[in-house]
């Protein structure tokens, strides 16, 4: 009898515990009051109509998209050759190669900000926003790369190499015949690539300038002086943005399979 | 499997070079300011900082947090993954979606949220004094206590999603067997499933130790400067006292504990069973 | 909207010296409170009166100044609006340039005290605050500084942190209640660090006593009066003291970047902040009390602002070099007795 009970209890309680913070923003983001208050004072949705009016999200929402697309893309463009090589080859160094591409995830993501400030963007004079992209692109680097190897080891080599035997050049085999089929593990690599760079603070604290700054830590400067339930309005309407793609890509490939 | 090397580097160089030059030598570089005061290599910053109590306090706290968080996301988890699996197909496809869900979520957003949560005037509090169980509200925020909550929220998922894929891969009939043979929950847990489901303990607790250790909003917004831990008080040595041979030191602990544990952690994943 | 800008980020990105725009473009580091207002009544103004292009920086003093120091080679920002003491720790790191007053049209309108704020003509004065308590008038009535620290009270206070701008005067004054004004504030520190359990938070950052005054989480804390606008709004009645020891406070300068190549621009811009005009309608809009002496203020804004040349002189003030002479012991002692 207890057993039967306490599945459902585990998952509910685990349910309120996980969403329910979530909830709570978007209740509070609908508040006609002037603070952060759960429950709301009242329903308006004029803090969610402010988001749009403020400048500076425009522009930091711009700059966090344009590194998260193109940094996941370079990402991939490196990690999928990468991760081709460390599945279908006996390479030489694989260990040593699987770990420093994995590293971003184990350094602090400070450390990370402030020795590229330190030793890329001041000494070399490279522009903030070049760093803010190499940035993006290591920290989603081990995701890309863990995530195609594991759909690339679930592909049989087989099929390659009999498309090498009918004629088909390796080129030609790869993205005819491998593509596609990791199609949906580079799709999820590529999502998680993408959730992991825009939500990403850290990292941004320091490599932040005048002009240039990601949509998180610019959040977070305006919470420093105006704490208004607007930053739960935007809060709210990046999480639908972001369950909105991985809801699509769920829909379109069901790519759960492939994390 | 194909034999040659040489493709085989030219494919994997890009990406290492890349993550070496751009990653590696910078923070290899920053690290060995933590060892080079003055000209010569020592060690004498790392017996600076922890000659420091507060240094050597906000060290502990770190650690023990870390650890804390991750035995009870553990235990959490293995409820939690256990349900999961054995729910129909429909419904566990949906549970999954449903906790990650948080992980889509900007660390900022979730943050925030506690506050209000756990404030004087929250639900929390609310339901506390409603209930009866203290008549004055209780002081919940820049509390240890609110940090922990917010590290296990924020990393919860994390351990659950280990540790169903773990749970799949299961031989099926494991547990009915044991379950036939007379062993009751407790033993079919631990002489069964945990060590069948090693591997999954190990991925989940490094990704939750890991993520404890180096998370910045949670402990910098709920704990504040009460609540100090490593990575907030290196934010504060570099951005308030330009001090970076301290930042260096701390990082460098930081590194040697998560590694640490990954390490411990996969030792015991392949040790064998003492019978 | 959004292609065009990332077309152009990733173009500028990909240049090394920047994008080479078509009109000149000045970068100011200023302090974040309300850049809304600024943007109104200060920078788009501007932007049509040069026919240049302003791009604004913001953070606390001390993040900035930090940031300035590890750009020295390559300077990025040509005008800064920083803390009387960052603006001396730049001047000694080499990171500013004198300013030539005589350019500035508007100085002689400035009140004496903010004309050379830290003796070394390194910057201006353009507007000053003072310090002192935000507390709920219907739970407590703060007489002294060292009120804060009464046991009914003390459970409910939120002080702010050594490395904020307000900690060191805010602790001053704490001493000077207890008695113990000593340079090295230890007196006031180690009085604190006795109540570390009991006191709510050291605040970093002001704007979160907005919400946790809201939140009944504190009742009193020191705050600086350019945060005190967002205390109004709340439906919780909150006064400001006016202890018998006095106030403290703070005066905001404006730097020049050394190695800046538009130094003849920020010159502009800064005596644009200083004219009559701007002053008086950032003051109206209770943005920032004005330095500018020859601003008339109606009888609202003047209330609600740290307003007139004796005001100005009777905030007790911690002289620049005083602060930033002792700046890394205040640090240790904080370490050591309210570190947790």
């Amino acid at each position: 009898m207890t057993a039967r009970l306490f599945s459902p209890v585990v998952l509910f309680l685990l349910l309120v515990f996980l969403i329910g913070p979530f909830l709570i923003i978007i209740a509070a983001s609908l508040s006609s009051g002037e603070t952060l208050a759960f429950p709301p004072q009242g329903l308006s949705l004029r803090w969610v109509m402010k988001v749009f009016t403020i400048e500076s999200f425009r522009d930091s929402f711009a700059m966090s998209m344009f590194l998260a697309i193109f940094g996941t893309l370079a990402a991939l463009v490196l990690g999928i050759p990468a991760a081709y090589a460390l599945s279908r080859y006996s390479l030489p160094a694989a260990e040593t190669v699987r770990t420093i591409v994995s590293l971003p995830i184990i350094v602090p993501g400070i450390i990370v900000g402030l020795a590229l400030l330190r030793y890329l963007v001041v000494p070399f004079g490279f522009n903030i926003t070049l760093a803010l992209f190499f940035a993006h692109t290591a920290l989603v680097l081990p995701y890309a790369v863990r995530v195609v190897s594991a759909s690339l080891d679930n592909l049989r080599s087989d099929i390659e190499e009999a498309a090498v035997l009918l004629g088909s050049s390796r080129l030609g085999a790869f993205f005819r015949v491998v593509m596609p089929n990791v199609r949906g593990g580079i799709l999820a690599a590529f999502i998680l690539g993408f959730v992991t760079s825009f939500n990403q603070v850290p990292v941004s604290l320091f490599l932040s300038g005048p002009g240039v700054r990601t949509l998180p830590i610019d959040m977070l400067g305006y919470m420093e002086t105006t704490y208004d339930p607007s930053i739960a309005a935007l809060s709210a309407l990046l999480a639908f943005l972001s369950i909105g793609i991985v809801f699509l890509a769920e829909r379109f490939l069901g790519f759960s399979r492939y994390v | 499997m194909f034999q040659n090397r040489a493709e085989a580097l030219a494919l994997a160089l890009p990406a290492a070079v890349f993550a070496t030059l751009v990653f590696l030598l910078p923070v290899a570089i920053l690290l060995s300011e933590g060892f080079h005061a003055g000209g010569a290599w020592t060690l004498q910053a790392y017996a600076d900082f922890f000659s420091e109590t507060l240094n050597r306090t906000v060290f502990l706290r770190t650690f023990r947090l870390g650890l804390e968080v991750t035995a009870v996301s553990a235990v959490i988890g293995y409820a939690a993954a256990f349900a999961i699996v054995n729910l129909p197909p429909n419904g566990k496809g949906r549970m999954i979606g449903l906790v990650t869900l948080p992980l889509m979520i900007s660390p900022v957003a979730r943050t925030y949220a506690w506050i209000v949560i756990l404030g004087r005037t929250g639900i929390v509090n609310q339901a506390i004094t409603g209930l009866g169980f203290s008549a004055e509200p209780l002081r919940l925020l820049f509390t240890e206590t609110a940090v922990f909550i917010g590290l296990l929220q924020l990393f919860l998922p994390l351990m659950i999603l280990s540790l169903i894929s773990a749970l799949e891969n299961m031989p099926k009939d494991a547990i009915p067997a044991a379950r036939v043979l007379g062993a009751n929950w407790f033993q079919v847990f631990w002489k069964v499933i945990l060590p069948l489901t090693r591997e999954g303990l190990v991925v989940g607790g490094t990704l939750v130790f890991t993520g404890s250790l180096t998370a910045y909003i949670t402990p910098a917004v709920l704990g504040g400067s009460k609540v100090l831990m490593l990575e907030t008080l290196m934010y504060q040595q570099v951005s308030v006292a330009s001090d970076f041979v301290s930042a260096s030191v701390i990082a460098f602990i930081l590194i040697i504990m998560s590694f640490a544990a990954n390490i411990l952690l996969k030792r015991l994943a392949t040790a064998r069973n003492r019978r | 909207m959004n292609k065009a800008l990332i077309a152009s980020v990733a173009l500028a990105a990909l240049s090394p010296l920047g994008a080479a725009a078509a009109e000149r473009t000045l970068t100011i580091s200023v302090y974040a409170f309300a850049q809304d207002d600024f943007k109104t009544l200060v920078y788009d103004p501007f932007e049509a009166k040069c026919g240049c292009k302003l791009v604004v920086e913001t953070g606390n003093s001390v993040e900035r100044l930090a940031k300035m120091e590890a750009n020295k080679a390559n300077p990025v920002v040509d005008l800064a609006a920083v803390s009387m003491a960052d603006a001396l720790a730049a001047s000694r790191a080499g990171l500013i340039d004198k300013v030539d007053t005589a350019k500035l049209s508007n100085f002689g309108k400035l009140y004496d005290v903010a004309k050379d704020p830290n003796g070394d003509g390194m910057s201006v004065g353009y507007t000053f605050y003072a310090t002192s308590i935000a507390y709920r008038s219907d739970k407590m009535k703060i007489d002294s500084w060292a009120d804060l620290l009464k046991p009914e009270y003390v459970g409910h206070v939120a002080f702010p942190n050594v490395t904020t701008n307000q900690g060191p005067p805010a602790l001053y004054m704490l001493g000077l209640a207890l008695g113990k004004d000593t340079h090295d504030l230890s007196g006031a520190i180690e009085a604190l660090g006795e109540k570390k359990d009991d006191i709510v938070t050291f605040y970093e950052k002001s704007s979160q006593l907005v919400q946790l005054m809201q939140q009944e989480e504190i009742w009193a804390a020191p705050i600086g009066r350019f945060s005190w606008a967002g205390f109004t709004k709340l439906n919780v009645p909150v006064a400001w003291a006016t202890p018998k020891e006095g106030q403290t406070g703070g005066m905001n300068v404006m730097v020049l970047t050394k190695g800046s190549k538009n130094q003849d621009l920020a010159m502009q811009f800064m005596d644009f902040w200083l004219s009559t005009e701007i002053q008086t309608k950032l003051a109206e809009k209770l943005v920032d009390s004005p330095a500018n002496s020859e601003v008339k203020l109606s009888e609202a804004a003047a209330n609600n602002l740290t307003y007139g040349e004796a005001t100005a002189k009777s905030l007790k003030l911690i002289p620049s070099a005083v602060a930033l002479d002792n700046r890394a012991g205040w640090l240790k002692t904080w370490n050591e007795k309210v570190g947790q």
